[in-house]
């Protein structure tokens, strides 16, 4: 996996099949990861380890999510944290958001979600935005707002254009629809139609169709990934 | 410390004291009378009295003088006990007192009544007396000026024994006054506890109430006046109470129905992909699929939790500038594929701003905008349009589609509700879309309202204006 292989996150998480599916799945996605059960423990661990990223859930015996999150700020870590709640709450986000959480995720929630926010979190703060985007053939200008497959100029809208640009950014990584439509179009809500798979297919149409490789793959149940391909020569 | 008593005690007390206010009045004036008629009785029997005296004296022997009247009075007055006579000359020296117990000292030792008449008491017995002066018959031969003047005479008459009948009629009277009082009290009491029948009646039908007997109606045609409102009003409550009740027992009906058809849609498959050993791909197949139905639950169940928070008023918002336009116009932009996918059309007229938040908002106008795509044909046109008034601003998202019957207009906001698709489209919400609409509008304080007439259906949501508050925005 892209540039995760050294990472290291910590998921404080007390309820058991939870905690264990979320390390199985960061492990898979190449990390490095610790579990706790309490908050004790938790921010034991915080505070000894040396962590790229914290999960944190709020509810937790001996020591909730809050505390953990507070002390752990108190005492000068400026560790990313990501935390979990079961209640949708605005006065929940708020309130995790003022202790110095960076981002939230209400349960339930999509893996592939979650595994979305934990690389969005991680990537946070190195960035050295380049300029043009490429995967094997496929090149993306920023700079020059155009789209060039195997030396074939693309004529995309705004929205497949920002679509594509996330994809490229990502490559590599599963996106969930929600994550494409709050990203892309700004909707922060499941819709109930398939707007999302339309948009893609048009993509689609227009980059993928007529060229090799193929690079937009559909993974089922899951959403969508543009493979991560060295750059074509020339 | 009066709300402490039952109505009927009110009534019962009022009753009463109404009661023996009025006969405290009537006989207040009946003593009245009675004193005066005897008043009146007391000087008939004086100036009776005095007559028989004038005639004593007038019929007095000439040339006797005084003394002899005097004797005729004696013989007039025995027996009449209860009547005293004082005789005194014109110089006011008293010459004969008969039956003396009727007067006092002074009256005795010569003074005379003021004004011929007064009231007086003796060892607390009362009297009334007369005082009139007589001539005497002229002397015979002529004779001394002092005697040829005449005498004074004082009459006086003992009233106890009518104090005595005014008291005892007094005393029976206010005793009367007393037990009318006791009776209305207690016909009060009967006649609020006959009147205040129908309340406990409702009363008795609410304490048998449960959720089970909503059905049960309070007779109104029997009800007095009076209480017919709080009938009406009451079967009112308990029409609406079996209403609501309806819905919530539907609505359960329907989550376990919505909830049941993913879940056994799962057991089957997984059922029958263990039945034998499948490849790595049939696996990834069984569980991506499996992976859609659970989407589809914990979709439906946030939509659930969302709708109870709306129905428990939670759903509080921020109050910012939301332009309803700029909304719709990211919304057409969304999706904008989709429509394109369909060949249809969708316009955007109009402007307004409204108080409120803007993601409830959106979510609330993108409900209708995927409602209308679902149901317009290919080729059509969805038009969305924003006005705004004096009062409210009004969104309306209409388009061409199969005219929607009335009673599936009605209901057509309540959760589960689906109206027959023009195309089923992949990732179709549980029908929970519409009721999350509403709930946002009315969380807005306005209203929605669906209508279909000519092939075309019109969803119109009215806002209240936004108040002229300072624009937040950057």
């Amino acid at each position: 996996m892209r540039g995760s292989a050294a990472m290291k996150i910590l998921i404080v998480e007390d309820e058991v099949k939870t905690g264990d599916y979320l390390r199985q799945g960061l492990r898979e996605a190449g990390f490095v990861v610790d579990l706790a059960r309490d908050g004790v423990d938790g921010l034991h661990l915080a505070l000894d380890g040396d962590y790229h990223l914290i999960v944190l859930d709020v509810t937790l015996p001996s020591l909730d999510g809050w505390g953990v999150l507070q002390t752990l700020r108190h005492s000068g870590r400026e560790t990313p944290v990501l935390f979990l709640t079961a209640r949708d709450q605005v006065e929940d986000r708020v309130r995790g958001l003022e202790l110095g959480a960076d981002d939230y995720l209400v349960k339930p929630f999509a893996f592939s979600e979650f595994l979305a926010r934990v690389r969005t979190l991680l990537r946070r703060g190195r960035s050295q935005e380049p300029e043009v985007l490429r995967s094997s053939n496929l090149e993306l200008d920023l700079l020059r707002r155009r789209v060039i497959r195997s030396g074939q100029r693309i004529d995309l809208t705004a929205k497949e254009f920002a679509l594509l640009e996330l994809l490229l950014r990502r490559q590599g990584e599963v996106l969930p629809r929600s994550l494409i439509a709050s990203q892309v179009w700004d909707m922060n809500f499941d819709s109930d139609t398939n707007v999302i798979e339309v948009a893609v297919r048009r993509l689609r149409a227009k980059v993928d169709e007529p060229f090799e490789p193929k690079l937009i793959r559909t993974v089922r149940g899951m959403g969508y990934v543009l493979e991560a391909l060295p750059p074509a020569r020339g | 410390m009066m709300r402490a008593f039952s109505l009927t005690a009110r009534l019962a007390l009022l009753f009463a004291a109404l009661t023996a206010g009025v006969l405290v009045l009537a006989a207040l004036l009946f003593g009245r009378m009675l004193d005066a008629h005897f008043e009146e009785l007391d000087l008939h029997e004086l100036h009776g009295k005095l007559a028989l005296v004038r005639n004593a004296v007038q019929q007095g022997v000439p040339g006797t003088g005084a003394a002899e009247p005097i004797r005729v009075l004696e013989n007039a007055f025995v027996g009449h006990d209860n009547v005293g006579v004082l005789v005194r000359d014109v110089d006011g020296r008293v010459l004969r007192i008969i039956h003396e117990e009727h007067f006092t000292p002074e009256q005795r030792a010569g003074a005379p009544l003021a004004a011929g008449r007064g009231d007086w008491s003796v060892e607390g017995r009362p009297h009334r007396g007369l005082e009139v002066r007589l001539a005497l018959p002229p002397r015979a031969g002529g004779g001394a000026p002092t005697d040829a003047a005449g005498v004074d005479v004082l009459v006086a008459l003992d009233l106890s024994h009518h104090t005595h009948f005014l008291a005892s009629v007094r005393k029976a009277t206010w005793a009367g006054v007393a037990l009318a009082a006791l009776v209305a009290a207690l016909l009060g009491w009967f006649a609020a506890h006959r009147g205040l029948a129908p309340l406990r009646r409702v009363t008795e039908t609410a304490r048998g109430l449960s959720a089970q007997q909503l059905g049960q109606r309070l007779g109104e045609r029997d009800a007095p006046l009076e209480v017919r409102d709080h009938v009406e009003a009451f079967n009112g409550m308990l029409a609406r109470l079996e209403f609501a009740f309806q819905r919530l027992a539907d609505y359960s009906a329907d989550i376990a129905h919505e909830l049941r058809t993913p879940i056994s849609n799962l057991m089957t498959q997984t059922q029958v992909a263990l039945s034998r050993p499948r490849s790595a791909e049939e696996y990834q197949d069984i569980l991506a699929s499996n992976l859609e139905e659970y989407e589809r639950i914990a979709r439906m169940v946030s939509d659930m939790l969302f709708l109870a928070k709306a129905e428990d008023n939670r759903l509080a918002h921020g109050g910012e500038a939301v332009d309803l336009a700029r909304e719709a116009d990211a919304l057409i932009e969304f999706y904008q594929a989709l429509a394109d996918e369909h060949e249809i059309r969708i316009v955007r007229e109009g402007r307004a701003v409204v108080s409120g938040d803007r993601l409830m908002l959106r979510r609330a106008l993108s409900n209708l905008i995927s409602n209308a795509l679902r149901h317009t044909p290919d080729g059509g046109e969805i038009g969305i349009g924003i006005a705004a008034d004096a009062a409210a601003v009004r969104l309306v998202v209409r388009n061409l589609g199969d005219p929607i019957p009335p009673e599936q207009l009605e209901r057509i906001f309540d959760r589960f509700h689906r109206g027959s698709s023009r195309r089923d489209r992949h990732g179709e919400g549980a029908g929970l879309g519409l009721a999350i609409t509403r709930s946002i509008v009315r969380a807005h304080g306005g209203e929605i309202a669906a209508r279909s007439s000519g092939g075309a259906t019109r969803f119109e949501i009215s806002l209240p204006r936004r108040e002229a508050a300072p624009d937040h925005r950057p």
